[in-house]
């Protein structure tokens, strides 16, 4: 019983003590970050007029139509996966105008500038756990809108 | 005149012999002048003394006033306790109780902040956006995790020419 009594305690500390380090594991592990980006046009029309785009995945395109968001077809014209080491930059050309700049500040951090015509078009700042996605957007010409998703796989 | 004369004297004095014995006592008076002068000086010393008899009222009942009597008696014949010493665990025990309650509460702030981003989730302080675009706006879906960040800019202007997929081309 006395056993008992101490060892309830212990237990709990243990614990707590293993809650502590555990994060600390968690940010050593994830100190690359694996990123998969796609840049998506948003349009109400049934079809793309560039034949070289593709209806997004139905996966994405839940996402989006979770999203308040008006459009009702997306195509994904551009599609990379890259790496960002800890502390590191890596810049993702979206298109010829477009590209994004990813930093891993650690700590599941990602610090993510969209740059438009060699100009900082914004800049974001946030933490994106495994899974998540961040999506930037804007207008686009005659009621469409342009798309880049940004989803953590590692 | 022995002892037991001399009770029967005092009872007789006293009232408190039955009748017929109370008769011999007459009697016996009227024969023995020693039991004469013993009677005698046995009234009065009870009027003397019957004069200081003077009653005590007590403040409170008879028993209630012995019972504190009896209740003080038994507090001071109490043993007195002797300082034990207390064993290493007991003293362990004393110490890890509150500290493991302080714990516990630690690791659920901590689980809950790990599941639900209490402190530091995607939701939090830590988000933050630096846009030249004060018309942009954020939602988020914590559901799905996903963070929309809506920009005005680039304008239709901007990157958008002629063609439609101008600005994302």
């Amino acid at each position: 019983m006395r056993l008992k009594l101490i060892l309830a305690p212990l237990l709990v500390w243990f614990l707590a003590a293993g809650a502590l380090v555990a994060p600390a594991g968690v940010v050593s592990e994830g100190s690359v970050l694996k990123l998969e980006v796609q840049l998506i046009w948003g349009t109400n029309d049934p079809q793309s007029p560039d034949p070289k785009h593709k209806p997004v995945e139905s996966a994405v395109k839940k996402k989006l139509n979770d999203l308040p968001l008006k459009w009702t077809n997306y195509f994904e014209v551009n599609r990379k996966a890259f790496e960002v080491p800890l502390h590191g930059t890596t810049k993702v050309p979206l298109s010829e105008k477009c590209a994004l700049e990813v930093t891993n500040p650690g700590d599941s951090m990602v610090e993510v500038s969209l740059v438009g015509k060699g100009k900082g078009v914004g800049k974001r700042t946030q933490k994106l756990p495994k899974g998540e996605t961040l999506v930037l957007g804007g207008n686009a010409p005659n009621a469409t809108a342009w798309l880049v998703v940004l989803k953590r796989i590692e | 005149m022995n002892y037991d004369s001399q009770l029967r004297l005092q009872a007789y004095l006293d009232g408190e012999l039955p009748e017929g014995e109370a008769r011999e006592v007459a009697n016996w008076l009227a024969r023995d002048q020693e039991a004469v002068v013993l009677h005698a000086e046995l009234r009065n010393t009870r009027k003397a003394m019957a004069g200081f008899e003077t009653g005590i009222t007590l403040p409170e009942s008879r028993e209630f006033f012995w019972s504190k009597i009896e209740r003080e008696i038994s507090r001071q014949e109490q043993p007195q306790r002797e300082p034990q010493s207390v064993p290493f665990f007991a003293r362990l025990q004393r110490f890890l109780k509150p500290a493991s309650a302080v714990a516990g509460l630690i690791l659920v702030g901590l689980i809950a902040n790990q599941q639900f981003g209490l402190l530091s989730g995607t939701g939090g302080a830590e988000n933050k956006s630096a846009l030249d675009d004060p018309g942009a706006f954020t939602y988020h879906d914590f559901a799905a995790g996903t963070t929309l960040v809506w920009l005005t800019y680039p304008a239709q202007n901007e990157f958008a020419d002629s063609d439609p997929t101008d600005t994302l081309q």
